[in-house]
């Protein structure tokens, strides 16, 4: 076994954030063998492969391919040095036809001048009989499905004669029957000498597909493993860590008159596609009560929250808030008009405007209280953020900007401000993403202490300890579904693992009707 | 990890972002004294005339400042407008169109005298503002963008304004393209003669307090810089999108027909053909300059103005041409439009 690739002692921190996204990681990939890069959300995995694809410049530590020294800062030299990397989301002009798209950049022409349309074409055919996959040459991209648009993304790279490839969460938006035809795909390149890394969490697939497999948490490499020396629960035990101390639930029954926000039968269909972005979304949340929302990122979890947020038009169903009708057919929600508390999953460019000082920030969904008819009360503001800051022990001044703040403090002004105009519901979206122990668990007992004070709260997350330790009910979305409802008392007895087949749509456990 | 957060201090944060302008600044200068020592036969006399004359005299100094004012009212609501993201580059068009309709209408009113000029200024900053406003409507009906739309719109009406100047309503009794002249009663007052100074530097500068104090002492305020920061968090905060896209276009209008209206009353005295050629583009460099705050448009707008006065008494007693503003206000505009340029002081920031 020959090292093809070696990453020694990578470290990366995000400015603004000051997250360490890669903490002294050390990767070898050998030829011709399929490495999975397995690890949670936020541990760090796209971020290497980022920086070995050359998109992302990384602070310390060293490349080495083929057993020298390189320089990587772009995709251009890694595509010089033969590692193309396939993207989680396609980057594919619609309008032009797979062999166009697959030559971009590379192109056959005739005199060094004209597009030679007959020789692209027939080339990209070529590759594609060669390697078994069922596009067409001259099919437009724009009418192709999400499989297919990936075969096409495969295809640049092997249009390129890459020795490394790397493949972004491929399963992710596929079907079973394409997951299959994409793994027989990998595997025939293997034999064909391409070595690939494939970033997945699930489970079943990096025993399935690899050799070898390296698992991540939290910006640490926690090791590599020969794939058939580890079985599921190991891997998940490592991905995972010791499950944090389970906050004690104080609820046992929720009062069924005290629904708060109810959404009906909500579905987004999408033009020329059979499967729904949201597939018919029915529950209420009550006063009291956290109500957990979780799935596989692109499997609803992003929708139901631009839904919430009045982003995304619904086709079908009704939003209520009280007797409020916030949205129905063909109508964006006025959650923001009405001015509902929200945490948005985006806190950089959606939950925060961060050439803005914090204070500005800090009332900026409570203008009204700051602003009479004429003027402003820049005192108030002062007095009210200073307060804020220090009953949430954020780190920073009032005048300073948001944007110099790390992603914690950043996420505490956004939560502050929210909860001061709590009424009686709260919706928070990956409160907790991407953050620090100590920050987390400081956001954790706020949401917890709502909850006992009697607001509804409504908790999206990809993140499954949080959602089981702070979750009364739970909900669980997959392929732009609700697969499974918990109910009271079930949430505290469910693990990552026994949550896994519905993460995966593999099981169903839906009670029809009213839960 | 052990990164300092970046400290914040008000006044060294202003003496720093400050230069970058200095530097910029001194650049166009040097541009000029290279360009006087190659276009000019006497540049020793060209460069004293540039530096100095707008001070040798009270007529050349109270010219200098009176063409400050129309910079002044347009560079405000061009503050306003670029500081919520609404990019209006029609100013060209929406001055010289406001100054004609504020024209026509005093002359119109003439029975009502003063009232009449006020009435008259009203209905030009209406007819501008709408006129921008287009702009914005469209950015908000069909998310067109407002850069291009300002731009063609305004291109149109000064063909149109040219034409109704020189046709339906030139005024047969002088040898310009020219309008009639406005009634006497509704002229501005002159405050330092012979200059052309007059009391429509009190409106300018009326004008910095009434737009500092909306955009920094109001809620309207308040969500215009939110809207034009962070389109995306303003409208997750219930920002009406609607209303930012299209009121910052309409002020912005309002002020440029301001700014002309003035320069009729206060100045010329009749719409002459061409009179505004340049003003509007010089307004929206002085924004730039004062990066938006009203009460740094006060100094760049006198700094663009001792320019073209200094240009203008260097041809008056030199060699050169008029054009030698043009030169060093170019220069200003294309540095000052880099962001780079601009936070040369300010540390680096890795994005």
């Amino acid at each position: 076994m020959f090292p093809i690739v070696q990453m020694h002692s990578i470290v990366k921190v995000y400015p603004y954030t000051l997250l360490k996204a890669n903490d002294h990681v050390d990767l070898t990939l050998n030829e011709r063998e399929i490495l999975s890069l397995a690890g949670e959300n936020g541990a760090g995995k796209t971020t290497l492969m980022k920086i070995l694809y050359g998109m992302e410049e990384f602070d310390e530590g060293m490349i080495e391919v083929d057993g020298k020294k390189v320089n990587i800062s772009s995709p251009l030299d890694a595509a010089r040095l033969g590692i193309g990397m396939v993207q989680q989301h396609v980057t594919l002009v619609d309008e032009f036809t797979v062999a166009q798209n697959v030559v971009l950049g590379k192109e056959n022409t005739v005199h060094h001048l004209l597009y030679d349309e007959r020789k692209n074409s027939s080339k990209v055919a070529t590759l594609i009989e060669e390697n078994h996959f069922s596009v067409e040459p001259d099919a437009l991209v724009g009418s192709l499905s999400v499989g297919e648009k990936q075969q096409v993304e495969i295809l640049k790279m092997l249009y390129r004669d890459v020795r490394v490839l790397i493949l972004d969460e491929p399963t992710a938006v596929l079907t079973s029957q394409e997951i299959d035809a994409l793994f027989s795909t990998l595997r025939s390149l293997q034999s064909k000498g391409v070595s690939i890394i494939l970033i997945t969490h699930k489970l079943h697939e990096i025993l399935e597909i690899s050799d070898r497999v390296a698992i991540m948490r939290q910006g640490a490499m926690i090791g590599t493993y020969e794939t058939s020396l580890v079985d599921e629960q190991s891997i998940g035990r490592m991905m995972m860590g010791e499950t944090a101390a389970v906050p004690a639930k104080i609820l046992t029954s929720i009062d069924s008159d005290r629904i708060v926000l109810s959404v009906d039968h909500v579905s987004i269909e999408r033009h020329n596609q059979k499967q729904p972005l949201l597939d018919d979304i029915h529950f209420d949340l009550f006063r009291g009560e956290i109500l957990g929302c979780t799935g596989i990122s692109g499997n609803g979890l992003g929708q139901l929250e631009s839904v919430l947020l009045g982003e995304l038009p619904i086709s079908k169903g009704k939003i209520f808030y009280h007797d409020t009708i916030l949205s129905s057919e063909h109508k964006r929600a006025r959650t923001r008009e009405i001015g509902l508390p929200f945490v948005p999953s985006d806190r950089l460019y959606t939950g925060s405007s961060l050439t803005a000082p914090v204070s500005e920030n800090m009332i900026a969904t409570s203008r009204e209280k700051f602003f009479p008819p004429f003027g402003i009360r820049k005192r108030k503001i002062q007095a009210y953020t200073r307060q804020l800051i220090s009953r949430y022990k954020i780190k920073s001044e009032p005048y300073q900007a948001i944007g110099t703040l790390s992603g914690g403090n950043i996420q505490k002004v956004i939560l502050a401000r929210e909860i001061e105009k709590v009424k009686d519901v709260i919706i928070c979206c990956e409160p907790t993403w991407g953050l620090d122990a100590s920050s987390a668990s400081f956001i954790h007992e706020q949401i917890i202490k709502l909850r006992n004070s009697g607001i509804g709260v409504l908790l999206l997350s990809s993140n499954l300890d949080e959602i089981i330790s702070l979750s009364d009910r739970l909900l669980i979305f997959s392929r732009g579904a609700v697969v499974a409802r918990f109910g009271v008392g079930e949430v505290s007895t469910m693990t990552k693992e026994s949550l896994g087949p519905f993460l995966l749509g593999k099981a169903v456990r839906v009670k029809r009707g009213k839960m | 990890m052990n990164k300092k957060i970046e400290c914040y201090n008000p006044v060294i944060y202003m003496l720093r972002s400050m230069v970058g302008l200095i530097f910029i600044v001194f650049v166009s200068l040097v541009a000029l004294v290279g360009f006087s020592y190659y276009l000019s036969e006497t540049p020793d006399k060209t460069i004293y005339y540039f530096f100095n004359g707008p001070f040798l005299s009270l007529y050349d100094f109270g010219n200098m400042i009176n063409m400050a004012v129309p910079l002044i009212i347009g560079g405000l609501g061009i503050s306003l407008a670029f500081r919520s993201g609404s990019m209006n580059i029609g100013g060209e068009g929406q001055l010289y169109f406001g100054a004609l309709i504020a024209t026509l209408t005093v002359i119109a009113l003439e029975p009502l005298g003063r009232a009449g000029a006020v009435i008259a200024i009203f209905v030009a900053m209406m007819s501008s503002g709408i006129l921008a406003g287009i702009s914005g409507v469209l950015r908000y009906r069909w998310n067109t963008n407002v850069l291009i739309t300002s731009f063609l719109i305004s291109n149109a009406v000064v063909l149109i304004v040219n034409y109704l100047i020189t046709g339906p309503f030139d005024d047969p009794l002088t040898n310009l393209f020219s309008t009639q002249p406005i009634p006497e009663t509704a002229e501005l007052s002159y405050i330092l003669p012979p200059s052309n100074l007059n009391t429509s530097l009190i409106v300018a500068v009326a004008a910095v307090f009434i737009i500092h104090a909306l955009m920094y002492r109001s809620r309207t305020g308040f969500e215009l810089r939110m809207y034009g920061d962070n389109p995306r968090f303003a409208k997750y905060a219930g920002v009406n999108v609607m209303y930012y896209q299209i009121m910052p276009m309409f002020v912005s209008g309002a002020m440029y027909a301001l700014a002309g209206s003035l320069s009729i009353f206060g100045t010329y005295h009749a719409t002459i053909k061409d009179f505004s050629s340049g003003m509007g583009w010089n307004a929206l460099a002085v924004a730039l300059i004062a990066r938006y705050r009203p009460f740094a448009v006060i100094p760049a707008a006198l700094f663009f103005a001792y320019i073209e006065s200094g240009a203008r008494s260097a041809m008056l007693y030199s060699d050169v041409t008029f054009e030698l503003s043009s030169i060093v206000q170019a220069t200003v505009f294309f540095l000052v439009s880099s962001v780079t340029l601009q936070r040369l002081g300010l540390k680096k920031r890795r994005i």
